[in-house]
């Protein structure tokens, strides 16, 4: 009974600090440009490249360039969630509530994802044009597994992001660490192949390219639903340290 | 069922890399007390406030609200205790009912008890007329008060407030003084504060932390005569100068006197003297002597008050002298 209320009081903790996150974004100008310059480059992308006459009904150009304007989208999305806290102060009021570090990363956690989640909503009218006017119709199919290789890919961003926004009291040094971070993740394939075994294949296993490709075909690999929910997990692990060690300086 | 000090501290201890910050304070505040905790810049005062709040974790030593271990038990300690930090952080975007709604959730208020918390602190700290506005449009004084809410708003027994009034200007001081008055009848309470007459002011118990330690602890008053020595103030009707020079003599005389000093003229001839004494001696007949030796018509002696602020400076320097040693 007391972990159920345990959990349950984690829960709302969470739950408090997501929507408070939530509302943070939607109430200053930054959250609006950021999902309207997304949504503008996005739809610019469908509009020239996939619902251009004789095309073939894929969304793939689409995916293909929404997964590369993550990277500074979801680095700017995530770099204020710590670090604004710590610059602030407002850290020492929720860090004295009855919240623990846990809950406070995954309530922000939530909260960013949530806010990404926003952002992508709106592109689901695209494949629902491209029903409406492609003949033959699209194959929904890697259309949905698209859709799950960027929450994921947007995930380990997010994740990334947070961990650096807790270690540090400046936004703009967060943004930046998450970004090169990130940009190690996107090019470890292609700086291992200079490399011998088993560096190589160790970096082509890192590389978020070499996990997306089955995705962009339509076909959910678990090692890779399994790589990205780990390196999310290890991610939020790390940064829940970052938030206690903070508490010890 | 056994009866916990509001407030205890053992041993704490605090380092920043080499900087040794806390060493070793101890206290306990009863159920009921407001106490101000007084210190220069760097004195060690905020880290053992946040240290109490459980934002900073000590290196060594026990710290309990309510008879919970602040470490071993975090979330009960923080349900008991209500933490205003110092320039009082609030998101500036957000609505004061709506972060006090956040904060309410934070605490795991269930809704009907947060609508009524919220309802009873907004009342409590005059906010009604600003409820519904962005907290970064609100002036110093509404911000402190809407921090001071969201400290009240899951009505802990203890009340922790860091520097309440900095910032302010006098009229929003006198407010937010008040305000904490009327809530010092029913919570205990540990203030730090830099503004010596508030502390004295607010007060029942006065605690002076310098270079990491507690060096003083005590009521004013008790702190005025543990750390000043004895005097009084003498007021005296002394026709010319000299009979003034033969009082000073005869009071300078006395056992147990230290200095004397004229402090003004008054009309009439009216006199005032700083007789100053070792601590303890009582040299009151020795003044009424000295005054009929002299053929001076004495009006009062006043054993001399010692300010929190002769006290606070008194503690420092024997610290400073103690750290020179």
């Amino acid at each position: 009974m007391k972990t159920g209320n345990s959990i349950s009081r984690a829960w709302s903790g969470a739950w408090a600090v997501a929507r408070r996150e939530l509302s943070a974004y939607f109430r200053q100008p930054a959250g609006w440009i950021i999902v309207a310059l997304y949504l503008l480059l996005c739809g610019a992308v469908f509009s020239v490249m996939v619902l251009a006459p004789a095309r073939p009904a894929t969304m793939r150009p689409f995916f293909d360039v929404a997964g590369w304007l993550l990277l500074p989208v979801v680095p700017a999305v995530a770099m204020r969630l710590f670090a604004e806290e710590y610059r602030t102060g407002t850290i020492e009021p929720l860090a004295t509530s009855p919240a623990s570090s846990l809950t406070l990363v995954l309530g922000k956690y939530a909260g960013g994802a949530i806010f990404l989640a926003c952002m992508f909503a709106p592109t689901l009218v695209y494949p629902a044009l491209l029903t409406v006017y492609s003949d033959p119709a699209p194959d929904l199919g890697p259309i949905a597994t698209g859709y799950l290789s960027l929450a994921l890919v947007a995930g380990l961003y997010l994740a990334v992001g947070i961990a650096a926004s807790a270690g540090t009291s400046n936004a703009t040094l967060a943004f930046m660490t998450t970004l090169f971070v990130v940009l190690g993740f996107l090019l470890a394939g292609w700086l291992g192949r200079s490399l011998d075994d088993p560096w190589r294949s160790m970096l082509y296993r890192l590389s978020i390219p070499s996990r997306t490709g089955d995705f962009a075909k339509g076909i959910i690999d678990t090692s890779h639903v399994v790589f990205f929910g780990g390196a999310i997990a290890w991610c939020l692990a790390l940064t829940v340290g970052i938030v206690q060690w903070r508490r010890w300086r | 069922m056994p009866m916990h000090a509001a407030v205890r501290v053992e041993d704490v201890h605090k380092w920043y890399g080499s900087l040794h910050a806390v060493r070793g304070v101890s206290f306990e505040l009863p159920k009921a007390q407001v106490a101000g905790l007084l210190g220069h810049n760097g004195a060690g005062k905020s880290t053992l406030i946040r240290m109490i709040a459980g934002f900073l974790t000590p290196d060594h030593g026990v710290i309990e609200i309510d008879g919970v271990d602040v470490e071993t038990d975090r979330r009960s300690a923080a349900a008991r205790i209500g933490y205003l930090p110092e320039s009082t952080p609030l998101y500036p975007e957000a609505r004061v009912e709506d972060y006090l709604h956040f904060r309410g959730r934070l605490f795991g208020m269930p809704w009907s008890a947060r609508g009524g918390g919220v309802s009873r602190v907004v009342e409590q700290c005059w906010l009604k007329d600003v409820r519904k506005r962005r907290i970064g449009e609100l002036s110093k004084g509404y911000r402190q008060r809407v921090g001071l809410a969201a400290a009240l708003l899951h009505d802990p027994p203890v009340l922790v407030l860091d520097e309440p009034t900095s910032g302010l200007d006098p009229t929003q001081v006198r407010e937010m003084r008040g305000l904490i008055r009327g809530l010092a009848s029913e919570r205990t309470m540990l203030i730090s504060s830099h503004v010596l007459p508030e502390v004295e002011m607010l007060c029942d118990r006065v605690m002076i932390v310098a270079s990491g330690k507690l060096r003083a602890d005590g009521a004013v008053a008790d702190l005025a005569s543990r750390f000043t020595p004895g005097g009084l103030e003498v007021e005296a009707l002394v026709h010319d100068e000299h009979a003034a020079g033969r009082f000073v003599g005869a009071l300078g005389a006395i056992a147990g006197v230290t200095r004397v000093d004229q402090r003004a003229v008054g009309p009439g001839g009216w006199r005032r003297y700083a007789v100053h004494a070792a601590a303890g001696v009582d040299v009151r007949e020795g003044v009424a002597r000295a005054a009929q030796g002299a053929c001076v018509t004495l009006r009062e002696i006043a054993p001399t008050r010692a300010t929190l602020e002769a006290v606070f400076v008194r503690v420092l320097e024997e610290s400073a002298a103690e750290g020179t040693a």
